[in-house]
């Protein structure tokens, strides 16, 4: 009975030590291997970063091992790096990348990019530090611009001519347009985040982000204006909100089953409406103009290295693959935008009829990603521009209280 | 054979499992946020400093907190009674020997094996502005009633989910209660004249007390850490307008989105304490030991 006691005990120990030690011996492997994360995706963008590292791994024999996170990225993430358990390389976001690199975890990898000048300048310099200093690579981006689905609008008695682009004209048309459209169905939809309006603002003479980093919603009557403008499309009934007010999942999914006759989303939204909503017919025209200014927002994503990883060497060759040598065939299979001018000349973006506005809005779009603080303004932002969006407060009564949520939590987290 | 020693060593031996995981992965935890909610980590880096009381300050002064506090009371005050009382309503119906009882009890006991988020997805479903239940008031009513974006009622739909897929699972536990309730005190009521409804008010609720403590106990620790169905509901924000931030809630906010462990942990601690404090209370209220013997 003793000897099974002793043998019992020590068997338990032996399985606890021998699973320490097969965990120690993955994460320090041979370095022939390196680790990457990444978010789920569509199906395209899948296949084309699978079929990129197959021709990264032929050419350099290094493994990539992929690992995919399937939600909250960004939490994930950043649980991982708590744990000092990183992958060594990952995907990153742009407005997600300040707090990274101030928390000082990302390598600083400035020196190891080649041919940096060939990227769009505002996409490379939103993943800088103040000191200019460089911490991830952008791979592909998307901008915003306006869907329309011209079967709704023909039957609706309009022709593509007739809708404006301008951001005033655009509402009263929708105005107009609701009127002549089954009941179920949107004249146009909108989203409620900062994150999609945020140029717009800027347009209107408001940076929500001010220079030493605080929020500033309440500056400019225009931009109120703007706001108001929303407020009172999904109050009079023809702007609408795809998930509160029409129950869909996602724009995309309103758009595809004919509930809507404009979005402005961006160019993520081509796969599903090239492959589960085929038969929907649509064009594609730049985001309208606010206050006769031309606006639109990108969201780029880039690859950053772990400073702590043990294969950085490898791992920055695998990100100037991605972003160099790969970055044609990565962006051809997966339909995103190549960060990088002499590619997307090469293959001729800028000619795609669905492509061609989100392409040109490179150029003048607002980089979602603004300092430290973005997230608390954008969150205080959100919250409270839907307490407007309810009518439970005034535009301006609402963008005072986020203006003021948002800098007594930036106060607290000094 | 061998003296308390070995006994001892036996006894160690089988509980290793159970208390390397508890050390592991509780009781080490636990001191670790003792240790941190004194100071201002920066969870992504790891880096430090010991800032004393402070962290309990900024979140006395800050409104979400307070936001918080008053949803999860509100949540605890309303779910709790009502999850309880017809939990037990139904467990004595059951019990009555209606037909098809069984049939009933393996239906209603649906809810508690579906998986919370699950749950959520399809409540979000019911409930979102173009969802049955919104266009079947439309219907009825000729108004419209936005559940998922109107404050006041967000926190509704969770209470209600909530209370669907617990009740049967505290259901089960009352019938099994209930099935130790000997006949002789309800015989012996009837003939004093005691009704149905008396019967089950003077003889039923006394003698599931025991019961109660353990159903009101889990129920209030359980809801004082709502997360899942707020967090899915709300996209994690706790909107809209802070109307479904509870404290679990803001604690993974604080510690994830604001990059704040030492303002998460203190969050984590006084919502510890209250849970304690409220137990404690619940305890002597329904006099739990007495009833235990």
């Amino acid at each position: 009975m003793r000897k099974i006691a002793i043998l019992f005990a020590g068997a338990t120990l032996l399985v606890g030590l021998s699973a320490c030690n097969t965990s120690e011996n993955t994460s320090s492997s041979s370095g022939d291997e390196i680790s990457l994360a990444v978010w789920g995706s569509s199906p395209s963008e899948t296949e084309g970063l699978e079929r990129t590292i197959a021709s990264f791994e032929k050419e350099s024999g290094i493994d990539v091992n992929i690992e995919v996170v399937q939600d909250n990225f960004q939490d994930a993430l950043t649980a991982r790096f708590a744990a000092k358990n990183a992958p060594d390389v990952t995907y990153m976001e742009s407005s997600a990348a300040p707090k990274f690199i101030n928390s000082g975890v990302l390598a600083d990898i400035s020196k190891d990019i080649k041919n940096q000048e060939d990227f769009y300048q505002p996409m490379l310099n939103s993943f800088r530090d103040e000191d200019g200093k460089l911490f991830a690579v952008p791979k592909d981006y998307s901008t915003l611009a306006m869907y329309v689905n011209t079967d709704i609008l023909t039957k609706a008695g309009y022709k593509m001519e007739d809708v404006p682009t301008d951001w005033e004209d655009l509402v009263n048309f929708a105005k107009k347009l609701q009127g002549k459209l089954d009941n179920g169905q949107s004249a146009m939809i909108f989203d409620t985040s900062i994150a999609r309006h945020m140029s717009s603002l800027i347009a209107s003479g408001l940076n929500p982000v001010t220079d030493d980093d605080q929020a500033n919603f309440t500056s400019s009557p225009k931009a109120i204006a703007f706001l108001q403008s929303l407020v009172d499309g999904k109050e009079a009934g023809y702007l609408h909100n795809p998930s509160i007010d029409l129950g869909v999942d996602s724009a995309s999914a309103a758009f595809g089953s004919n509930k809507t006759v404009i979005m402005i989303e961006g160019n993520w939204v081509l796969s599903a409406l090239k492959q589960e909503y085929a038969d929907v017919k649509f064009e594609v025209l730049p985001a309208p103009t606010v206050n006769g200014k031309k606006q639109t927002m990108t969201f780029n994503v880039g690859y950053a290295v772990s400073k702590d990883s043990k294969n950085k060497k490898e791992a920055i060759e695998f990100v100037n693959y991605m972003t160099g040598a790969g970055l044609q065939q990565w962006s051809e299979i997966s339909g995103t935008l190549p960060t990088r001018q002499s590619v997307a000349k090469k293959m001729n973006v800028d000619e795609n009829p669905f492509l061609k506005a989100h392409v040109q809005g490179a150029e003048y779009g607002t980089v979602w990603s603004s300092g430290i603080n973005l997230p608390v303004i954008s969150t205080a932002f959100d919250n409270q521009f839907l307490a407007a969006l309810n009518r439970d407060k005034t535009v301006e009564e609402a963008m005072k209280d986020a203006e003021k949520e948002a800098n007594d939590e930036i106060e607290r987290q000094q | 054979m061998g003296g308390k020693r070995y006994q001892n060593l036996q006894g160690y031996s089988f509980l290793m499992p159970a208390l390397i995981i508890i050390v592991v992965f509780t009781i080490v935890p636990i001191a670790y946020a003792f240790f941190m909610m004194f100071f201002k980590v920066d969870i992504l880096s790891g880096s430090r400093s010991f800032v004393g009381l402070s962290n309990f300050e900024k979140l006395f002064q800050d409104p979400k907190f307070w936001a918080s506090f008053e949803n999860t009371f509100k949540y605890v005050l309303v779910v709790v009674p009502i999850q309880t009382i017809i939990a037990m309503a139904l467990a004595s119906i059951l019990n009555s020997r209606i037909k098809f009882n069984r049939t009933f009890l393996t239906i209603m006991f649906i809810p508690t094996l579906t998986s919370s988020s699950a749950m959520t997805l399809i409540f979000m479903w019911l409930f979102n502005n173009n969802g049955l239940v919104v266009n079947m008031i439309g219907n009825l009513f000729g108004t419209k009633i936005l559940f998922l974006s109107n404050p006041d009622l967000a926190l509704t739909v969770i209470m209600i989910m909530n209370i669907f897929s617990t009740v049967p699972h505290f259901m089960i536990v009352y019938l099994s209660g209930l099935q130790d309730v000997p006949d002789s005190l309800y015989e012996a009521a009837s003939i004093d004249g005691a009704n149905r409804f008396k019967q089950f008010l003077y003889v039923t609720v006394p003698q599931l007390m025991p019961i109660s403590f353990y159903v009101v106990t889990m129920g209030l620790v359980g809801c004082f850490q709502i997360f899942d169905q707020a967090f899915i509901l709300s996209n994690g924000t706790g909107g809209p307008q802070n109307s479904t931030l509870t404290f679990s809630l803001y604690i993974y906010q604080l510690a994830f989105t604001s990059n704040d462990m030492g303002r998460a942990t203190a969050l984590a601690f006084i919502l510890g304490l209250i849970i304690f404090t409220v137990t404690f209370i619940v305890n002597k209220l329904l006099k739990a030991d007495k009833v235990n013997g």
